[in-house]
């Protein structure tokens, strides 16, 4: 048995900054939620989906023969083929062009309207929620004041003012858009101040701006997302509406609300002028979703850690 | 309570008034005179203005427009000349209605459901399920579900009515055109909801007390996920009732969200605000009930004080 | 899991059960609707709703067709021949400005009183009376002091038309109109109403089918839920030429909705869209509504008051493959002004004229000649320093043409163009101030004679929007006013037309032509490019 000497050892110390060091790196946050959203498989379909339409969008135009306007007498209604590859509308334009052309208008409308009517609905509701009392007695009339007038009126309104077009259209949307959000994060932070935690963090003498940015915004954050992927196509066909009363945007700019529209009245007869709009529409709605859904788990704090 | 609901029914009622004066000066705002048509003279203009006293201050007008509400009185169309805006609104209201409550019960019944079975199967098949039915709903807009419902079951297989509402099978095709988009977000939002609670501390108790999972689902989770659909709902409700353009156009049916979308469109003052009018009482009260709903549903929540 | 939906499907069915049980606002179908029995029924629908049921305030051409029925005027006019109505005979001065009518004792309100020449006075005073408010009061206008009863300078009893006696009415007129009779049998402005009856109902008179009289071939016995139920008036003087029994008129706003109904065997009658016309073909008939697509060009405008440019636009036009364009090759491309189906003097108004006009294919050569004129009498060196905005209204179709225009524009001419999409009542307001630079139009006249749409490019009338001015034209139409002679006052008009034509004061595309199906069934519908479009007075069903 060989004898443990001391010329054996040697003394190490103690290494301060070492010992304090975490041998897994830490975690924000936001890169716990990214790294759970890339491990969701749905998730990251729906993601690269619309990273595709989004990038086909900017590119698919460019690299094409024809132009969103250009008409041929002889090509009207025609079916897919090598020349058209998604066919050609009764004016006999090209309906691949016309679709990613119609994606820059219809997905930046979808997104900018959708995300400022998040965030103006979530403030002004967060607020009243919170505040309750009097604040929330007048904003909430007042919100329903502005719910009740026809939107129609607001719209004519608005683009009498500052003409027809991208941003006056964002603007009409945005003016009763945010309502929705508004009533429902007031809701629901109604439910979540009586709630313990925030009972506690108010009895610990937190101040109320960091309850509500810490405690409450992360617990609807969830609802919030799964909202804003409605209103994403919500804010779309709301645009598709309005072009289906001819106030969208101005001609021969189109959107995939225009083109459905333009191919509504060919339903019985060309089909594929309806069918591909609404293919590239459901398809971009279900990636959102798909892409929504897993955000929504991604970002929630109860979920946090597991899986 | 009482005394909560008492001042949320004064301050509805403000809240009206000053939708109607809003609304009442807004359309005026607006391009174009009621009159406007392609072969209008100046003379018959004039005498048109004479008649429905647009010669007069506008203030003039509003009061007098004022004084005839309070008798209940939303006077005569000026598109549909000879017939008052109480009498088209009685006459088509009970159509968007009874279409509208049939596309809500529809829509909130399976919406529900989907929205359970989508939760407590998340990431499952049944649940993709879901969502693929959810995004159908919401990314279809109405003009095409209700012209490709009715072309393919009233047209292609002969199965309904194509258009028209003059009996139960007629409403069928629209009801279901109508309430597929609530029906997408009700269960959307259910989902989300029931997500949210299935964390919460009592329903780990009720698990751990050896409650049974569908007795949890019933009894606790349920009836606290609710919650913020009926808050989705509330409005809903308002403008569902009240009807749509486009599925009323597309199906035939006599209802009232053409005149709600044509009556803009045509400058028919006062039948804008006579459906302004109708529509707002409609959209506070549903507001007014929801808020409270949220009272009776929720013990923990007591809206009206801080 | 399986159990439970099943227990949700089955929920589910349960409402939807639950639902079918309670009925519905209106109350089902009525009786006798089924196909078996004998009964002859006509069932066809309109786009537009009907917006009055008052003849005073008929304002649109769904209230004419209704007022065609359910009123009898002095005359009736059915597919552009005059035939006697409540009167049995009349007299025409020689100047042609005075009318003696002698009505027919026989004719008879559906309350079986006598219609007498007092009524025809009531409702025409009333017709011009400013305190009314009727949206076509302008069209009284050709009577004496029309005008001036209509702008509140005369009394409503100084109109030109008076009763001598129950039976015999003196109409006097402005100005000789060769086209007075037929007018006045088809626009129902004309119609005679019962004084009694309008002042016991007040404003509400004919609010709904209870509140009215009927001196036509068929009485309204429902206007319900936007259904229009007409069924034979037995004291009609004329009630044994009445066929049918019952005639429903339905509002669909949707053609293709009306389509569907009329192969569910639910209409007689529907008007195609156009995406449905080849798949139809040979089953449909055609006619032409009298309707014509055009541009305005606001003459006033710094640039499109040069005529070389006006005419640019009009040869750069293409109006063969414009037409397949917009209108999926349904409609006829036109060059003119005024719709080539009216009366003329023999024949028709279109196949009497020598009108020389750009050419259907258009002319590109020469649309860049005229260009590079326009361009050096405007300074301009390059053809992109010209913009131009298209205003156009909501509809689809409208926008079509606006689109067409505009690359044919730009691709011929290589000028700027615009589109302006605003709603209908905009257009037109915009088109009355002026404030425009070119504007979708359309014009459908409210009686047989080419001075209808020519009265639009005379300065000084209310519907000349394009601010043209030509002293030529003015003093043609004038003149036409005042001509007794068909023949010469017919060569005024088509010169009038075609110095308008030469001056490209507009620009014409096409006419609208209808295509319909029509149950086999129905015999003597007749159609009409004027005031009424569909005339089923006198249809009949044969099996």
């Amino acid at each position: 048995m060989a004898e443990l000497k001391k010329e054996s050892f040697v003394i190490r110390g103690k290494d301060a900054v070492r010992m304090e060091s975490i041998s897994r790196p830490s975690l924000s946050f936001w890169s716990d939620a990214w790294r759970r959203l890339r491990k969701n498989k749905s998730a990251f379909i729906g993601l690269c989906i619309v990273v595709l339409y989004a990038l086909l969008a900017i590119f698919a135009p460019m690299f094409s023969q024809y132009t969103q306007s250009q008409m041929d007498v002889d090509a009207r209604h025609a079916m897919f083929s090598a020349e058209h590859w998604l066919g050609c509308d009764s004016t006999g334009r090209d309906m691949w062009v016309r679709i990613w052309m119609g994606a820059r208008v219809s997905l930046s409308i979808g997104l900018i309207s959708a995300v400022l009517n998040m965030c103006v609905g979530a403030v002004v509701g967060g607020l009243c929620g919170f505040y309750g009392g009097k604040l929330d007695m007048i904003v909430m009339r007042l919100v329903d004041v502005l719910y009740g007038i026809p939107s129609l009126i607001i719209t004519i309104l608005v683009m009498m003012v500052l003409g027809k077009g991208i941003t006056p259209l964002i603007v009409a949307m945005c003016v009763v858009g945010w309502i929705g959000t508004c009533r429902f994060v007031r809701g629901e932070v109604y439910r979540l101040k009586e709630q313990d935690f925030v009972l506690a963090a108010k009895v610990l003498g937190i101040p109320d701006i960091k309850i509500i940015l810490r405690h409450i915004i992360p617990n609807i954050l969830g609802l919030l997302v799964t909202n804003l992927c409605m209103a994403i196509p919500g804010a779309i066909f709301q645009e598709a509406f309005l072009s289906y009363i001819g106030l969208g945007i101005v001609p021969p700019d189109c959107s995939w609300g225009v083109i459905c529209k333009e191919g509504i009245q060919f339903l019985r007869y060309y089909p594929h002028e309806i069918l591909v709009p609404a293919f590239f529409v459901c398809t971009t709605m279900l990636a959102l979703n798909l892409l929504g859904n897993g955000l929504r788990d991604a970002v929630d704090p109860k979920l946090r850690g597991t899986e | 309570m009482l005394k909560y609901i008492i001042k949320r029914v004064i301050a509805a009622v403000l809240t009206i008034w000053v939708l109607i004066t809003i609304v009442f000066f807004l359309v005026r705002l607006m391009p174009g005179t009621p009159f406007t048509s392609a072969k209008l003279t100046p003379e018959v203009a004039a005498n048109m203005e004479a008649y429905y006293g647009f010669d007069k201050p506008l203030i003039v007008q509003y009061l007098v427009y004022m004084g005839n509400l309070l008798q209940g009185n939303f006077g005569y169309s000026m598109k549909f000349t000879n017939r008052t805006v109480n009498d088209i609104i009685g006459e088509t209201f009970p159509f968007s209605a009874d279409l509208g409550i049939r596309a809500l019960v529809l829509a909130v019944s399976i919406g529900l459901v989907l929205g359970i079975i989508s939760a407590r199967n998340r990431g499952k098949k049944l649940d993709f399920f879901c969502v693929i039915i959810a995004v159908l709903g919401t990314s279809i807009p109405d003009f095409i579900m209700g012209a490709v419902l009715q072309y393919l079951f009233g047209i292609r297989w002969g199965l309904l009515p194509v258009a028209k509402y003059e009996g139960i099978e007629y409403t069928i095709l629209p009801a279901c055109a109508l309430a597929f988009y609530t029906l997408a977000s009700v269960s959307r939002i259910m989902r989300a909801s029931m997500l949210e609670v299935t964390q919460q501390d009592y329903i780990k108790t009720a698990r751990s007390k050896g409650v049974s999972d569908l007795r949890v689902t019933y009894k606790h989770q349920i009836r606290n996920a609710i919650m913020p659909v009926m808050t989705v709902l509330g409005p809903t409700v308002a403008s569902v009732l009240t009807g749509t353009f486009v599925l009323e156009s597309i199906f035939a049916i006599p209802g009232m969200g053409k005149y709600y979308v044509e009556s803009v469109s045509n400058n028919d003052y006062s039948m804008v605000l006579g459906m302004t009018i109708f529509y707002g009482i409609f959209l506070v009260t549903c507001n007014l009930i929801v808020d409270i709903l949220y009272g009776v549903a929720d013990p923990r929540v007591r809206i009206g004080k801080r | 899991m399986k159990k439970k939906i099943l227990a949700a499907l089955l929920a589910a069915a349960m409402t939807v059960t639950m639902l079918a049980g309670c009925g519905v606002p209106g109350g089902g179908k009525e009786e006798g609707e089924s196909s078996e029995s004998n009964e002859k029924v006509f069932r066809y629908s309109t786009r537009t709703e009907p917006t009055s049921l008052d003849p005073t305030k008929s304002n649109s051409i769904p209230d004419n067709e209704i007022q065609h029925a359910i009123t009898e005027s002095l005359v009736r006019n059915t597919g552009g021949e005059v035939y006697p109505g409540v009167a049995e005979t009349w007299e025409v001065s020689e100047d042609g400005l005075t009318y003696t009518f002698h009505l027919n004792p026989d004719a008879k309100w559906s309350d079986g009183q006598q219609i007498k020449a007092q009524d025809f006075v009531y409702s025409w005073q009333r017709l011009m009376n400013p305190k009314t408010a009727a949206p076509y009061a302008f069209i009284g206008e050709y009577i004496k002091n029309g005008y001036q009863v209509e702008k509140g300078q005369m009394d409503p009893s100084e109109l030109g038309v008076v009763a001598q006696d129950d039976t015999t009415l003196v109409v006097t007129l402005e100005h000789p109109t060769a086209y007075f009779l037929s007018m006045i049998g088809a626009q129902a402005q004309f119609a005679p109403l019962r004084q009694d009856i309008v002042e016991k109902y007040g404003k509400d008179f004919a609010a709904d089918a209870e509140k009215n009289i009927y001196s036509g071939p068929y009485k309204l016995t429902s206007s319900k839920n936007q259904k229009w139920v007409f069924e034979p008036n037995e004291e009609y003087w004329d009630a044994d030429s009445i066929k049918l029994d019952r005639v429903e008129l339905s509002y669909v706003q949707t053609q293709d909705t009306a389509l569907a109904m009329y192969e569910d065997g639910e209409l007689d009658y529907v008007e195609l869209p156009s995406a449905a016309v080849p798949t139809y073909e040979g089953k449909d008939n055609v006619f032409r509504n009298g309707n014509v697509d055009y541009f305005y060009f606001n003459c006033s405008n710094q640039y499109l008051s040069n005529k070389n440019l006006r005419l640019a636009l009009n040869y750069a036009l293409n109006r063969n493959d414009y037409n397949d364009l917009v209108n999926n090759g349904i409609s006829a491309p036109s060059a003119s002004l005024a719709f080539s189906g009216l009366k003329g003097v023999e024949k028709t108004y279109g196949e009497e004229s020598t009108l020389q006009s750009y050419p259907l294919d258009g002319d590109e050569a020469k649309a860049k000649e005229y260009l590079n004129t326009a361009l050096s009498e405007l300074g301009l060196s390059n053809p992109s320093d010209i913009s131009l905005s298209i205003t156009t209204t909501d509809a689809e179709t409208s926008k079509k043409q606006a689109e067409v225009c505009q690359e044919m524009w730009t691709k011929t001419l290589g000028i700027n163009v615009t589109i302006q999409q605003v709603t209908y009542n905009e257009v037109l307001s915009r088109q009355q101030s002026g404030d425009y630079e070119i504007a979708w139009g359309g014009w459908g006249s409210d009686y047989d004679d080419p001075y209808s749409y020519l009265e639009l490019f005379k300065s000084g009338s209310s519907y000349n929007y394009s601010r043209y001015k030509n002293d030529q034209v003015d003093q043609l139409l004038e003149a036409s006013q005042q001509e007794v002679d068909a023949k010469a006052r017919m060569d005024m008009l088509h010169q009038a037309e075609q110095i308008i034509i030469d001056d490209g004061a507009f620009l014409p595309q096409a006419e609208r032509v209808i295509h319909y199906l029509l149950d086999d069934d129905m015999k003597d519908v007749t159609f009409f490019y004027c005031s009424v479009n569909i005339d089923w007075v006198h249809a009949d069903v044969e099996k």
